[in-house]
């Protein structure tokens, strides 16, 4: 039986992917949209390799004895860091542990505790105009593009438009509360942080994810370091279910 | 006599069964009750943030990792089991010296990041490439690639001197360790990357099937490995706590080229990170980004994996060196 360790392996892997990738949004938590194509290629390939591998395991038959004779033998060559057990490499065990938390209980995407870690994101490099903003009554805006605008747009395009922001709620020491987002460029490693401090609403508790209808505060001058992080006068906050891709495109 | 012993051992085998079955089950239970009402107590309490969180990095970038690590290993298998060694012999110039700086360019073609290029110099090796040239390609094929390249113009929009700086560091930095393993490298610290288990080098579908299994297999428990080692270090350092060292030129050039080691991004996302480290110098975010695909915990663990350990360490420390050397030098003549 231990024979079909490699081919169980390999399907492992491969249905965990297609699992967060192909049946559902999941994979959303820990990689970028445009990585989907890849990772459904990837787990389809792994368990057919997983199918392909087990039927030629059952075909060797005898002949697989022989492999097995010549691995030991070849444990005995070069043993040091190359630990081979009769069915192939053992350090492929560790497979198993992602595998078996996408498959079982896939891990949250990353909220308040991480936002609070990290530094702050901000966007644009220098003061500058921006293009316009898009029509529209609220305008929806990522954090990190209301952000940019706050702090570096020499045109103020912000000035006087309703704004509507969504993200997770975070909360400093002395009470202030953000509407949060994380950052994503490749994969949840890399997250940094986006946040807007909301004045004219009490908080929800952290981590709650809300929608923020308001207007912008300027606050310092541009480009500043006061004027860090943006501020919004919250006219309505709304509660609203996680969005399937809780990050923002860095 | 016969008869009686039969029964003697018979006996003796049922009584043995029976306290195997009393003793094993009676130990089944209790850590079955003991799991089943601590287990979900016990689990709450360590689920907390950190643990959360460490696992999703984790998970991240596995996943992150799959497909990447899955193209390098079919393409490493498909050299192994499809390419004669003559196209090898007749494409590399003959002189190592040579072969170094050609192999090195040839690091534009395979485009991906730095996981799917270690099984691919792996089985460069086996299929006959002197080492030296081999080890060049792997350095610079994810970080000279043309998708690197895209991604660093586009998180440095308006800096085109950043991609070139880039290109030129880290193509200097695979020649430089090319020539200096041709020079000083010695054939013991590599174990060749011998595959058990593959059918003898005949080739074929078979072959290819052999390899891609172990390949992945193999490489996929290191990149775990890297993944836990590099999802430990952000959750127990904060990015924010690094920012404090933005003051020195010289500290801040060191201390990223440290972060590229502990933080494993791909190096197809690196720039967008180095980008975000407003508060440096342009000459340590190049170090980040020239070191960052040749150096990081999880490329030492494949790399342990596949070339053994004497090998990963001393050439990860000397890449290490040369990466800073290359990147403080073409960041004084370039940023």
């Amino acid at each position: 039986m231990r024979r079909y360790g490699p081919a169980v392996l390999l399907a492992l892997v491969g249905a965990a992917i297609l699992r967060v990738s192909a049946f559902s949004e999941l994979y959303l938590r820990y990689v970028q949209p445009g990585l989907r194509p890849c990772l459904v290629v990837s787990g389809v390939l792994l368990v057919l390799l997983g199918v392909v591998v087990a039927v030629l395991t059952r075909t060797a038959g005898k002949q697989d004895h022989y492999d097995d004779l010549d691995q030991d033998l070849d444990d005995q060559d070069h043993s040091h860091g190359h630990d081979h057990g009769p069915v192939g490499p053992r350090v492929a065990w560790l497979l198993t542990l992602p595998a078996l938390a996408l498959l079982l209980f896939p891990p949250p995407a990353l909220g308040s505790y991480s936002a609070q870690r990290e530094a702050d994101q901000r966007a644009a490099q220098g003061v500058g105009s921006f293009p316009a903003l898009p029509s529209g009554d609220p305008v929806d805006l990522t954090l990190g593009e209301f952000g940019s605008r706050a702090v570096y747009d020499s045109d103020r395009s912000l000035e006087g438009r309703t704004i509507r922001l969504t993200g997770f709620v975070t909360r400093d020491d002395d009470g202030t509360w953000y509407v949060t987002r994380l950052l994503v460029a490749c994969c949840a490693a890399d997250a940094t942080t986006a946040r807007a401090e909301v004045r004219g609403a009490d908080a929800p508790p952290v981590d709650t994810w809300v929608t923020v209808t308001g207007t912008w505060r300027p606050e310092g001058a541009l480009g500043s370091d006061a004027a860090w992080p943006p501020v919004v006068d919250a006219a309505s906050v709304r509660q609203v279910a996680q969005p399937d891709n809780p990050y923002e495109k860095r | 006599m016969e008869n009686q012993r039969t029964v003697a051992d018979g006996i003796r085998l049922g009584l043995r069964a029976l306290v195997y079955a009393v003793l094993g089950g009676a130990a089944l239970i209790a850590v079955v009750t003991v799991v089943s009402v601590l287990g979900p107590m016990v689990a709450l309490d360590l689920y907390t943030p950190p643990v959360a969180a460490w696992w999703t990095v984790f998970t991240a970038i596995a996943v992150q990792g799959v497909p990447f690590l899955l193209l390098g290993t079919v393409v490493s298998a498909a050299i192994g089991a499809f390419v004669p060694e003559r196209v090898f012999t007749r494409l590399l110039p003959r002189r190592e010296v040579l072969a170094v700086p050609v192999a090195g360019a040839a690091g534009v073609v395979l485009p991906g990041c730095e996981c799917a290029s270690v099984p691919v110099a792996g089985s460069l090796m086996r299929r006959g490439v002197a080492p030296a040239a081999a080890l060049a390609f792997l350095l610079s094929a994810p970080a000279i690639n043309p998708v690197v390249l895209v991604a660093t113009s586009v998180a440095f929009p308006g800096q085109p001197e950043m991609v070139l700086g880039r290109l030129v560091a880290s193509l200097a930095t695979a020649v430089v360790m090319g020539w200096l393993w041709a020079r000083f490298g010695r054939e013991e610290w590599l174990r060749p990357p011998k595959r058990s288990g593959a059918p003898a080098p005949g080739g074929g579908p078979r072959a290819f099937v052999a390899g891609l299994q172990h390949d992945f297999l193999h490489a996929g428990g290191f990149l775990v490995v890297g993944a836990a080692a590099a999802a430990t270090f952000a959750i127990v350092v904060p990015r924010s706590l690094l920012e404090v060292f933005t003051g020195s030129a010289w500290l801040s050039v060191l201390l990223l080229a440290l972060l590229a080691v502990v933080l494993c991004v791909c190096s197809e996302a690196d720039a967008f990170v180095a980008a975000s480290l407003s508060g440096f110098s342009p000459t340590a975010r190049l170090a980040f980004m020239v070191v960052g695909p040749m150096v990081d915990l999880k490329l030492i663990a494949l790399q342990t994996g596949t070339f053994g350990r004497a090998f990963a360490l001393r050439f990860s420390a000397a890449t290490w060196v040369v990466a800073v050397a290359a990147s403080v030098l073409v960041g004084w003549w370039l940023l």
